[in-house]
């Protein structure tokens, strides 16, 4: 993915990003923070304005895009519906100690307090999944559960990294 | 004191209305400017259904702003001024930069000369209808999105080599114009050369002490040092005979090489639109519209020969940059817009004040402002129509 800068005099800057085949998403940040985002279907056709985004606005979008938006979760400034308990996304990597057993058998919920309550995988969710249903790598674990539940969840699911 | 204040408060909330309507119509600000300044200025007219308007006069302290906008504009020119892009691009910014210089300023001097303008009156004409208007040009192309189509690369090119070429030349005529005979012309350039040249070169190695220099965690402090410098070393070349606004381009760019971009961008751009919004008013504060009309035969001249101008030249812009001829089309279409450079150049003129330097020029080029902004926005709007009928003419829509 190729992605050309150029000034634009007392504008900010431009940058044209290649994606898929020609098209081209063009994004140009004035000096006041806001942001035009264009789409072009191809180098030589004229361009689409998609939306225009405040800088605010912009930095929350990009950590969503980012994938980074709902992990670094801060209780002080997000309202959380749900008492101390937060939402977080959980990645199952293939090594995993998780990898492979069945949610029946990891018991999350006894060793660490959170609960699973869904499991997004290969780009579907699967809702208040069967305690049969298996963990493969490659699952995003959607967990419910206070800040010190989650936290001994990740350690669970992540690698063992002295084995 | 309480008569200046007033009048200040007249000429910025004058300006802030006109700025408000422009929006609301979708014109430019920079003619809405000169226009309120035409209106509230002792000249004519003095008086709006019977009532008073003339409540703004010429005084020290308006000029001294609007030279503060002369100043802060050629200061931003520097300051957002790419040598990268330049160095990068150098062959087709280069090819478009001289193909739009020989075309539209060898227009402007053809006019000058067939009027019966003398050498120096003459340099001025065709000045004024030389450049573009940055301002005017860049908001157009994010308007219609050009900005994220092929047709703006010529299309800044052609703006990037017109900064460079415009400083150099508000430099010469600055000097030229000193007055006294060639000797004293001569050593004025060769002063002027000299001080910009040295204003360059520290501009250039001083980074690092740039760098400390505006090193502050204060907003405060920040804006003062670097409305202080500017404005010290604008006077600096001014009392030298040099032009304060390409002293102030200098100090610009020196600047665009430190990592304070960004904030003067944030925190010194509202100072800048405050003294250019005044320096536009006190350019049509000092016009005389009634000197309109014995220009009216040159204005109309000039409007028709110089929208052609820019549109041959732009259109071939485009083929240098290898775009097709739509694109080629729009790239003469945007760049029509005259503005505040053309100004700029006035302001120098009027300084100046002999000859048609003092009314006849700043006259021509409020109008000439005036109807190429107009111009400009309609040929945008209505860019897709012309382009059509064009490409139908010739019989080559490429569009399929």
């Amino acid at each position: 993915m190729t992605v050309y800068e150029t000034d634009v005099p007392g504008v900010g800057k431009k940058f044209e990003v290649e994606l898929d085949g020609d098209e081209r998403l063009v994004i140009v940040i004035h000096h006041d923070g806001k942001r035009e985002v264009f789409h072009k279907d191809g180098p030589d056709v004229d361009a689409d304005r998609l939306f225009t985004l405040g800088g605010r606005q912009a930095r929350e979008v990009g950590a969503i895009l980012q994938g980074a938006y709902f992990q670094p979760v801060e209780t002080d400034s997000v309202d959380v519906p749900l008492g101390d308990a937060i939402i977080e996304w959980v990645d199952v990597e293939s090594d995993s100690p998780l990898a492979g057993q069945t949610l029946a058998d990891a018991k999350v919920r006894q060793r660490t307090g959170a609960s699973i309550i869904a499991i997004q995988r290969d780009g579907t969710t699967l809702p208040n999944p069967d305690p049969e249903d298996t963990i493969t790598p490659g699952d995003i674990l959607v967990t419910l559960g206070t800040r010190d539940e989650q936290s001994a969840l990740e350690d669970l699911v992540a690698p063992d990294d002295d084995g | 004191m309480a008569e200046l204040l007033l009048e200040v408060g007249i000429a910025v909330t004058g300006v802030a209305l006109a700025g408000m309507l422009a929006g609301r119509i979708g014109l430019s600000v920079i003619p809405a400017y000169i226009l309120v300044g035409v209106l509230l200025g002792p000249n004519a007219p003095t008086a709006l259904f019977g009532v008073p308007v003339a409540l703004v006069n010429e005084g020290e302290v308006i000029d001294v702003l609007a030279e503060l906008g002369v100043v802060f504009l050629l200061f931003f020119l520097g300051l957002e001024f790419s040598v990268d892009q330049l160095l990068r691009d150098r062959r087709k910014i280069s090819a478009v930069g001289v193909l739009d210089f020989v075309v539209n300023f060898g227009i402007g001097a053809a006019i000058g000369l067939a009027f019966g303008w003398t050498l120096v009156e003459t340099l001025f004409l065709a000045g004024i209808v030389y450049i573009s208007s940055s301002a005017v040009v860049t908001k157009s192309l994010i308007e219609t999105g050009w900005i994220a189509n092929e047709e703006s690369s010529p299309i800044l090119g052609t703006l990037v080599f017109e900064d460079i070429l415009i400083a150099v030349y508000l430099a010469l005529l600055a000097a030229i114009t000193g007055g006294g005979g060639l000797r004293a012309a001569a050593t004025s350039v060769g002063v002027a050369f000299l001080f910009l040249g040295g204003l360059s070169v520290v501009a250039w190695y001083g980074a690092g002490w740039f760098e400390r220099f505006f090193k502050t965690g204060s907003d405060e402090q920040f804006v003062l040092r670097v409305v202080g410098l500017t404005t010290v070393v604008a006077g600096a070349a001014l009392a030298l005979g040099v032009s304060e606004a390409v002293a102030a381009f200098f100090l610009g760019t020196g600047l665009s090489q430190t990592t304070h971009v960004e904030r003067i961008e944030h925190i010194v751009a509202p100072a800048r639109d405050l003294f250019a919004a005044v320096f536009f008013f006190a350019i049509g504060l000092s016009t005389d519209v009634t000197l309109l009309a014995g220009v009216a035969g040159l204005l109309a001249v000039a409007v028709v020969a110089t929208t052609a101008g820019k549109l041959l030249s732009g259109t071939l812009s485009g083929r240098v940059y290898g775009l097709d001829q739509r694109r080629s089309l729009r790239v003469g279409l945007g760049l029509v817009p005259r503005g505040e450079f053309s100004l700029v150049l006035v302001a120098l003129a009027a300084s100046i004040g002999t000859g048609r330097l003092g009314s006849v020029i700043p006259a021509f080029a409020v109008g000439y402002v005036l109807v190429m902004s107009v111009v400009g926005s309609v040929l945008v709007d209505r860019a897709d129509g012309i382009t059509d009928a064009v490409l139908s003419v010739t019989g080559t829509d490429s569009r399929g």
